[in-house]
């Protein structure tokens, strides 16, 4: 297999296009002549867009419905979508920037609750190269992979629920060095299902929450689940008095189990999962933040990685086509692997304080850049309609 | 005067130099108090391509930002890339315009901080590689500039390891702090997966008080004597790289970038007695004048004090530059900024001094000029903690080459 060079810097467009400000002299601006507005609505949609130019440009867009309305900028045929604004009120005028090379596009109308209408096709002449553009996901495209997204977390929940009954059996017994064993593997099994920024809603706070925002931090009554258990277990808690943290995390997790039939997925919220789980990772766990003492934060990024490779690989489909940045982000997924996997050494795991400062930056960067590639993935995902 | 100098502005942008014109200096007579402080009429930041980084001679802006960063870059091609993507968005960034439109396929391209219509002609920007970027990660040993080391302890350091070195070295410099920040953060988010900032500082320059050079701190005018950056073949001799063995060629056009992170310890200095203060430095804290003159531009007249009566002989400017032909060679271009990073744990404030000085070597003017000062009465006020050496690359010339020419030849 031919393995593509990690390249560690985004790609990005050499210069910025001329624009109107540069110091002394003043350029001439690089926006075609002011064009009147280009109308949307159900009547009219696309009319007014007198003289299409190449380059980039801001376009002036009003609504002269009567219904809120988005409007695209679209490639005919194909349906690529070069620019788009969403809900432009009823005698708004927006600005849409937009550059647009050489070829045929039309204006598409979404009138909130009406059929699609799109307006004349319009040509356009010029050598400018035109922005980037995708064909939209549609809601019903992002179902199947929900689907597969949401299968992936009941088995995992199977897992966490085994994993859990493990530990807590450990503190019931009061074997409190194999209840130390156990931790990780059973939070481990919770941070592969991807959950992220109240994924699980109370069930999330129950079960992974932070002392943090507690009036009485560590100590605060609502302080509860894996790293509650985790505070105790590292800080020398009598078994006597971990128990019921314990027991009650196992009473999360049956509950998460049991909740989860019923927890129909937002499709809109899988390619956001794409990066906000790492975004998570970055924030609370390479800062070392969520934890509590058993400084296996690594082992958790490498978990949360997991589970964005998840996400990644239920919308893989649909960006094949759409995302050319994708191999990069694959070379990036495997580069944060590496660098995790290096810091474990059998069952335990480099501490982030531990780390030195070069793998600390390692780490650090290829996240961060990691990050900087999965987002598009939430943009270019994000559900929109075709019909 | 307050503002630059009408005339000087006429004859291009370099005519002010860099913290002020001394032409007068060396030929010991007063010249016009010029500012040092952008303002008003400040004149225009040079472009970015050249032979020279347009931010080593130009004078200094209002605000900067100095920081180091750590390469992880995975090989030399990697390296490349990287010193690549540095200069796309040096030059994007220094010449303004429309950020790339990306339509529905990611987030908006740039952070919007300045508006849909990135000002151009606001930035300036300064590349330096540190001597760790040619140990054996690169295979670039031969290449290194001959006199790059990495910055060694001085006799009255307090180094803290998490603010020296570093790989790489950049300095931003403009008028106003989100022009900074706008750079800082486009280069972050293209360079994010090959470099990470190990230290940054930001800094300021102030505007003058009442006249002429900007003061530091202490209150004392700072920036007062340097070489004539207006003069070439002086540039020539003090500040370039001459490309000339042992020098690998590349190297010509760059400059040695000393940066030392200096708090002081102002508190402490606000209790010593104006007098002794003005001994310290060996000039007036009102005027800037040297303890002998009347004007700041006044040249110190050593030949008549030999035993230091006025200017004592461990006076900072005295042991700096005793102006002598011995010690003529080891004068350096300065270029320093203020700090301010808060409080410490005893509730002083932490401020200090962004120390930048260029020169042809390294140890010849720099090391030279900070082994007079070991020990000078003003150590007890100061407190070195960071910094180090860099090497600033050559100019990029042209739209057509990069930051990373070194790499090729
Ligand atoms: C916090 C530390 C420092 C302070 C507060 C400081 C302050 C000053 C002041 C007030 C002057 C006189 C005005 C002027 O000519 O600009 C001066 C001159 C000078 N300083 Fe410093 N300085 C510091 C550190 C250094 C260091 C580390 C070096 C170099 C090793 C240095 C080299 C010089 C030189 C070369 C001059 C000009 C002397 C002349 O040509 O007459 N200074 N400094």
């Amino acid at each position: 297999m031919h393995v593509r060079r990690v390249s560690t810097v985004i790609a990005s467009s050499l210069l910025f296009v001329a624009g109107c400000s540069n110091s002394g002299v003043k350029a001439a601006p690089a926006q075609p002549a002011a064009d009147p507005s280009i109308q949307i609505s159900t009547s009219h949609c696309g009319e007014g867009w007198a003289h299409p130019a190449a380059g980039s440009q801001t376009l002036s867009i009003t609504n002269t419905g009567t219904t809120t309305a988005d409007a695209d900028v679209i490639g005919v045929p194909g349906g690529a979508v070069y620019g788009e604004l969403e809900g432009v009120a009823p005698g708004v005028t927006r600005s849409l920037p937009i550059t647009l090379g050489q070829g045929t596009y039309a204006i598409r109308c979404q009138p909130e609750d009406g059929a699609l209408i799109v307006g004349p096709s319009v040509r356009v002449a010029g050598s400018a190269k035109s922005g980037p553009a995708a064909v939209p996901v549609t809601y019903n495209d992002l179902y199947g992979p929900t689907r597969e997204y949401q299968d992936y977390v009941a088995g995992g929940v199977k897992t966490l629920l085994a994993r859990t009954k493990t530990l807590v059996a450990a503190v019931d017994r009061k074997d409190l060095k194999a209840a130390k064993k156990a931790w990780l593997p059973a939070h481990l099994a919770y941070e592969k299902l991807g959950a992220a920024y109240d994924t699980f809603g109370d069930f999330g706070d129950a079960i992974d929450g932070l002392p943090q925002g507690l009036p009485k931090g560590v100590h605060d009554p609502d302080f509860a689940g894996f790293h509650r258990v985790e505070y105790g277990l590292w800080h020398g808690e009598s078994a006597a008095s971990l128990r019921s943290p314990a027991d009650r995390l196992l009473k999360d997790v049956k509950g998460l189990k049991a909740d989860l039939p019923n927890e129909d997925m937002e499709p809109g919220d899988l390619p956001l999962r794409a990066h906000e789980i790492m975004e998570n990772t970055l924030q609370f766990e390479l800062t070392e933040k969520a934890d509590q003492g058993s400084g296996t934060s690594l082992a958790t990024a490498s978990a949360n990685l997991d589970g964005t490779r998840q996400a990644v690989e239920v919308l893989r489909p649909l960006l094949k086509s759409r995302y050319t940045g994708l191999s990069q982000m694959d070379a990036d997924l495997d580069r944060v692997q590496k660098l995790l996997d290096a810091q474990k050494h059998g069952d335990s795991w480099t501490s982030v304080a531990g780390l030195g400062t070069s793998d600390r930056e390692s780490i650090d960067g290829a996240v961060g850049e990691l990050l900087e590639r999965l987002a598009p993935i939430a943009s270019i995902c994000y559900p929109r309609r075709t019909s | 005067m307050s503002g630059y100098d009408r005339r000087m502005f006429l004859r291009g942008a370099l005519a002010t130099g860099i913290a002020g014109s001394v032409a007068g200096v060396a030929a010991g007579k007063a010249v016009a108090e010029t500012s040092t402080t952008p303002e008003a009429g400040a004149p225009p930041i040079p472009p970015f391509h050249g032979p020279h980084q347009a931010g080593i001679l130009a004078p200094a802006r209002r605000r900067t930002i100095v920081a180091a960063f750590d390469v992880m870059a995975d090989g030399r091609d990697d390296l490349a890339d990287l010193l690549q993507t540095l200069t796309d968005r040096a030059r994007a960034l220094t010449s303004g315009g429309i950020p790339e439109q990306v339509g529905i396929t990611a987030p908006s391209s740039d952070s919007g901080i300045l508006g849909p219509d990135i000002p151009g002609g606001d930035l300036m920007l300064t590349v330096g590689v540190g001597a760790s970027l040619f140990d054996d990660r690169y295979g670039l040993a031969s290449r290194k500039p001959s006199r790059l080391t990495r910055m060694p302890t001085f006799p009255n350091d307090d180094l803290d390891p998490a603010w020296c070195h570093g790989d790489l070295s950049l300095q931003l410099e403009a008028d106003d702090d989100d022009t900074l920040l706008h750079a800082l953060r486009d280069i972050a988010k293209h360079t994010r997966g090959g470099m990470q900032v190990r230290w940054r500082m930001n800094g300021f320059s102030n505007p003058p008080r009442p006249t002429g050079t900007q003061r530091n701190l202490l209150g004392f005018k700072d920036g007062i004597a340097n070489p004539d950056a207006t003069k070439a073949a002086e540039m020539d001799r003090r500040v370039w790289a001459s490309g000339k063995a042992p020098e690998p060629a590349w190297t010509a056009g760059g400059s040695y970038l000393v940066v030392r992170l200096i708090r002081m310890l102002v508190e402490f200095w606000d209790r010593v007695g104006l007098d002794e203060q003005e001994k310290m430095f060996g000039r007036a804290k009102d005027t800037g004048a040297p303890l002998d003159g009347a004007h700041e531009q006044d040249a110190p007249q050593y030949q008549n004090d030999p035993e230091g009566l006025v200017i004592p002989l461990d006076s900072h400017i005295r042991r700096a530059n005793p102006r002598t032909p011995q010690t003529d060679d080891s004068r350096i271009l300065r270029r320093g900024f203020n700090y301010d990073r808060g409080m410490d744990s005893v509730g002083n404030l932490d401020v200090g001094l962004i120390f930048t000085c260029y020169q042809q070597d390294l140890q010849r003017q720099f090391e030279a000029t900070q082994k007079r000062l070991a020990d000078e009465p003003l150590v007890d006020y100061i407190s070195p903690f960071g910094g180090g050496y860099f090497f600033a690359l050559p100019g990029v010339q042209d739209s057509s080459r990069s930051f990373g020419g070194f790499l090729k030849v």
